[in-house]
């Protein structure tokens, strides 16, 4: 399948919460497939979760090998399929933006570092350590299995001195 | 928005300052919403005592900015608030959209003049375009300290070490702490 077009807000599938995938078929592997080739169309892309494309299923992709922030600190390409964070600590805050509501970025708060419990494209559980940016894209994409965009998450109305302070 | 097709608008810059209390933005826009005009963009802040606002608005063809302006001058009589509107041009409706990486930077030293002229100029000079700007007053009456932020689109070919270079000279002159960091949003 070819790259699929990325839903934008307010189509309301992008507010809904993911299913959780019960059996990997082949129509899960056909969703990880459209998935990969909608984020290597993307331009600058580093991830893509199924509500984006359409699909309410607990699955997304994430590669940050290719862009600058992530780019000395990652896992290569992670498909993940039902992916829990069971663990995270630090915060910091970074500028972000998604395809799924273009023309806005804002400040959102994360994790700088998680455990991350998944399963891959085979169907084997993983588990991973998640720093940086990686942990950020993957934070991002998360949110939208359960419905959550980044807009929900913006915690500075503008660069202030004062505000952002505690985070450095 | 990708598109930008509005010629059955008329837009209006409202500026609005007023001594701040709660109530500011909602008795405003009320006249707005009463009339029947769009807030298409607005920036609103506390600025010392004051609280300023700045909103683009439109409204459906025809629309005489008299109204606006009548309706403003009946709040002002009755709160003391002072407005100002103008007529925006079809050429200033459009958002520029420009492409070049976004950066942040933060000046701040012992109070003095000309601390936003001269570090603005020399980023105008270079054709860097500034999106943010705000600046205070801190530190204590016997040692101000002036705090400027601002973000800037830089031109294509321009990078942050770019910023930094360019404003050295500035930085021993003036004996201010001056950076400037990258936060060119992430694509997710």
């Amino acid at each position: 399948m070819p790259a699929q077009k990325i839903l934008t807000y307010p189509h309301p599938l992008l507010k809904k919460l993911a299913r959780p995938v019960i059996r990997l078929d082949d129509e899960i592997s056909g969703l990880v497939e459209d998935l990969l080739d909608t984020m290597r169309e993307g331009p600058g892309s580093v991830g893509v979760a199924a509500p984006q494309i359409g699909v309410l299923l607990r699955v997304c992709v994430v590669d940050v090998s290719g862009s600058k922030f992530g780019r000395d600190n990652n896992h290569g390409l992670l498909v993940l399929v039902n992916p829990e964070v069971i663990e995270r600590e630090g915060s910091a805050i970074m500028r972000e933006g998604c395809m799924s509501v273009p023309d806005y970025t804002g400040e959102v708060e994360r994790a700088t570092r998680i455990v991350l419990r998944y399963q891959d494209a085979d169907g084997s559980e993983k588990q991973i350590d998640a720093t940086g940016f990686e942990a950020v894209a993957i934070q991002h994409e998360l949110d939208h299995l359960d419905g959550v965009l980044f807009l929900d998450r913006i915690v500075s109305l503008k660069t202030g001195l004062f505000r952002r302070k505690n985070y450095r | 928005m990708s598109e930008c097709r509005k010629d059955n608008l008329v837009h209006f810059a409202v500026t609005i300052i007023s001594k701040d209390r709660p109530g500011i933005v909602a008795d405003t826009t009320e006249v707005l919403y009463r009339l029947g005009c769009n807030i298409e963009d607005s920036s609103c802040t506390m600025l010392g005592g004051d609280f300023a606002i700045i909103l683009i608005v439109s409204h459906e063809k025809p629309f005489a900015k008299g109204r606006l302006v009548e309706e403003y001058k009946g709040l002002q009589e009755r709160t003391g608030l002072s407005t100002y509107v103008r007529a925006l041009s079809e050429t200033e409706v459009c958002p520029v959209k420009e492409e070049g990486e976004l950066c942040l930077v933060s000046v701040y030293g012992s109070d003095q003049p000309g601390i936003v002229y001269r570090v603005t100029r020399a980023l105008a000079d270079r054709k860097v375009n500034i999106t943010d700007l705000n600046t205070r007053l801190i530190g204590t009456k016997e040692e101000p300290v002036y705090v400027l932020m601002l973000e800037a689109i830089l031109p294509a070919g321009m990078a942050v070490e770019d910023v930094s270079e360019l404003l050295e000279n500035l930085r021993k002159e003036l004996n201010v702490e001056i950076t400037a960091r990258s936060i060119t949003p992430v694509s997710l």
